[in-house]
């Protein structure tokens, strides 16, 4: 089954059981609820509020770790190494590097600005450039770490003294 | 069955679920014995309440309800304030338990009162008392998600668990009371999803796995004897565990905390390795605090401070550095930091936090500038050929190499013997026995000698600067070139049985010339006969083998030493393998 599909049809279940649990929890409260029908309508509107909010962010991954906040910028080509799960690790000089740790979500965009994929940070760690293997490189979607630092080299203008932190990301799907 | 017998018994079952899973999950005993109190509480109280509520149990007297109720919600603000602050107050932890000082003065005024269990929640001592424990574990738990970001991510999941206490507590008692129906007498329903929600923060910042385990008991031995965090200021962290080996070789109870496991020493180091997540920052602390709780005295190795930065982020490692230096004060210990591959921002930070901070050179480049004084401008070449022949990187080399240095010039010297003889084979002896005598008390000085500044790099420019030819470099000639040649030529020369048997006793100590001998063996051939060929070859059994051994293994993080020893024979004898082309 498409990947999308599934998603859609597992939040939908999802839902589906919190209006039932919503409906439920009216129901064996229906006492409680005789208080009138101004105070029902506030306090039941407030709480279902609550819930479908709080089973929003639940769904989208946004709670309890929040909205993601920080941006990595790739090009097409690294992009699509991340799509297609060719590479799992992404290098970036940490010196100005702002990506928030472990377990956060991050956005995806290509250089032209647009947003396309949300990734969520399983590992980091900082190493010389010099200390970058040919297994961080062949996971990052290079042949080797001469590879890997030649094509920074260009970009960044890295040398082999400077430090980069080294990401293990888990592409989440797409924009929403 | 009453239904709400039915979810009470369903909550009992989950409650002793999640008190054996942090009975044998946690790694705190103190921690560990303040929920099993916890949740000993509300299983009592649930149990009574279904207990008399079916009929099964007499009628229990208001006055013991009471006595339960206080207990549950007064261990709830003591649970909760052990998980925010057990670690960095280690001493001030019992003080806590001061709020069980009302439970029985409570108990035994509820008679006299007339406080039953359905008015327990009511504007009176009594409840004042109920409210003010949920309120202390609140207001706390909300001060720590702001105040902390190390706390932050955990203070999330205490504020769900002490919220879905207060609402199935007083205000759902307050609902029943508007309704007029009897209260779920003292059983509180969102005790599993609560104790759920604690068990969860209590296991994420649990201490990591430390390996060997260290005794008891205050640690008097050591060098260093600073009850402070000190910074080890050096680009690799080098000197940061030669002073771990040194202090544990001499008795103190060491602990370094990092991503890779130390390579084999003969010292006890123990080990704590740090594993990806979101509240890395915090079990570092706590298996430090830990660690320096149970010995007193002993030290701490912060070695990868730069991936815990990578990981929780750098305010909460600023914060942990922070608590780690109150515990180390507290506990008459010493705990070092590694800052090495921090960015510039937050270098400054750590500098503004005024710990003791001691600036160390990179051993490579002391060593070149000790050579420099009596082999002149080409002891970058006789450094470059010693790294070669032992397979290793510039950055790599330590002063542990020194020994290693020494018997390899001793060799190109012996090389020369032949062929420079009379006074300027005396001579370059002379130099030698000099850079020996150097090498040998600079490899000795401890880190807190190195870091007063007296490093022979700094001497060597100060000369350079008032000479402009070096009096080593003016009288030493041809001969010089000869030692140079030499040198490459031990390399060269040098049997590759040789070069692959340092490599593997480096890694794997004495036990790695057996396992050498035995994969030649294999092979069929004599340590004279191996050639390049071979030495690819061994690489990859040696390889297979070890990985087997992993296998057996159960230790995760003596596993990843294995295999990072495993990796480390097998990239050095393929450059070894690539020097010898």
């Amino acid at each position: 089954m498409d990947d999308r599909l599934r998603t859609l049809l597992i939040r939908s279940v999802f839902l589906f059981l919190i209006s039932l649990v919503l409906v439920a929890g009216f129901w064996y409260h229906r006492e409680f609820y005789q208080i009138g029908f101004v105070n029902l309508l506030i306090i039941g509107g407030f709480v279902t509020f609550l819930v479908i909010w709080a089973a929003r962010l639940a769904m989208t991954g946004e709670l309890p770790r929040g909205r993601p906040s920080e941006e990595l910028v790739f090009s097409l080509e690294e992009g699509d190494r991340l799509l297609k799960n060719v590479a799992h690790l992404v290098v970036r000089p940490s010196e100005g590097l702002a990506v928030p740790g472990v377990g956060h979500v991050i956005r995806g965009k290509y250089e032209t600005g647009t947003e396309f994929v949300r990734l969520f940070i399983e590992d980091a760690r900082r190493a010389f450039l010099s200390d970058v293997t040919d297994e961080d490189a062949r996971q990052s979607g290079f042949r080797s770490a001469l590879e890997l630092q030649d094509a920074g080299a260009a970009r960044w203008r890295w040398s082999r003294a400077d430090v980069v932190t080294l990401l293990r990301v888990r592409p989440l799907g797409g924009t929403r | 069955v009453n239904l709400s017998s039915v979810v009470v018994l369903v909550g009992l079952a989950a409650e002793a679920w999640l008190l054996a899973w942090v009975a044998v999950r946690g790694r705190r005993r103190w921690l560990q014995a303040t929920f099993a109190a916890c949740s000993l509480s509300f299983l009592v109280v649930g149990a009574a309440f279904v207990g008399t509520n079916e009929g099964l149990l007499p009628a229990i007297r208001d006055d013991v309800f009471l006595g339960l109720m206080l207990l549950t919600h007064a261990l709830t603000a003591i649970l909760v304030l052990a998980l925010i602050h057990g670690e960095t107050l280690p001493r001030q932890r019992a003080a806590a338990f001061l709020l069980l000082a009302p439970v029985p003065i409570l108990a035994y005024l509820a008679p006299i009162q007339g406080w039953t269990v359905g008015t327990a929640y009511d504007g009176n001592v009594l409840g004042g008392f109920l409210v003010l424990c949920l309120g202390v574990a609140l207001a706390e738990t909300i001060y720590a998600w702001h105040s902390s970001r190390m706390f932050a991510p955990l203070a999330f999941w205490l504020s769900v668990g002490i919220i879905s206490l207060i609402v199935a507590g007083p205000i759902y008692t307050y609902e029943l009371e508007v309704l007029g129906q009897a209260p779920i007498a003292g059983a509180n329903v969102a005790a599993p999803l609560a104790l759920a929600c604690f068990a969860r923060v209590a296991l994420q910042s649990d201490p990591l796995p430390v390996s060997p385990r260290v005794p008891r008991g205050r640690t008097t031995s050591g060098a260093i004897r600073e009850t402070d965090a000190i910074v080890f200021d050096e680009s690799r962290p080098k000197y940061a565990f030669h002073a771990a080996e040194t202090e544990a070789a001499a008795g103190r109870a060491t602990l370094l905390i990092g991503r890779t496991p130390p390579p084999m020493t003969s010292s006890d180091i123990a080990f704590a390795p740090l594993v990806p997540g979101r509240c890395t920052a915090l079990r570092a602390l706590t298996t430090a605090s830990e660690f320096l709780g149970s010995s007193p005295g002993g030290l701490v190795v912060l070695q990868d401070v730069a991936d815990l930065s990578a990981l929780s982020g750098w305010r909460s490692v600023l914060e942990s550095i922070v608590r780690l230096r109150h515990v180390a004060r507290g506990t008459g210990s010493t705990v070092i930091v590694s800052p090495t591959r921090l960015v510039r921002s937050e270098q400054k930070e750590l500098n503004d936090l005024d710990l003791t901070r001691w600036v160390l050179p990179d051993p490579a480049t002391e060593i070149v500038a000790i050579l420099s004084q009596s082999f002149g401008t080409g002891a970058g070449r006789l450094f470059d050929s010693f790294c070669r022949a032992h397979g290793l990187r510039r950055e790599d080399v330590t002063i542990d190499h020194v020994p290693a240095l020494m018997a390899f010039l001793t060799r190109a010297l012996e090389e020369l013997s032949d062929v420079v003889g009379g006074p300027a084979g005396r001579g370059l002896r002379a130099q030698f026995e000099a850079a020996g005598s150097v090498l040998r008390s600079f490899s000795l000085q401890e880190a807190r000698e190195v870091a007063r500044g007296k490093w022979p790099s700094r001497e060597i420019s100060a000369a350079d600067a008032e000479l402009v030819v070096t009096a080593a470099d003016y009288w030493k000639g041809k001969e010089m070139e000869e030692l140079f040649a030499a040198a490459d030529a031990v390399g060269e020369r040098e049997p590759l049985f040789e070069k692959a048997r340092l490599v593997f006793v480096e890694q794997l100590g004495d036990a790695g010339e057996g396992l050498l001998r035995a994969q030649l063996a294999r092979l069929g051939k004599k340590p004279e006969e191996i050639d390049r060929g071979d030495l690819v070859r061994i690489a990859d059994r040696a390889s297979v083998d070890l990985g087997g051994l992993v296998q057996v293994v159960d230790l995760p993080q003596e596993r990843e030493r294995i295999h990072r020893q495993i990796e480390s024979i097998r990239q050095r004898l393929e450059l070894i393998a690539e020097e010898d082309k």
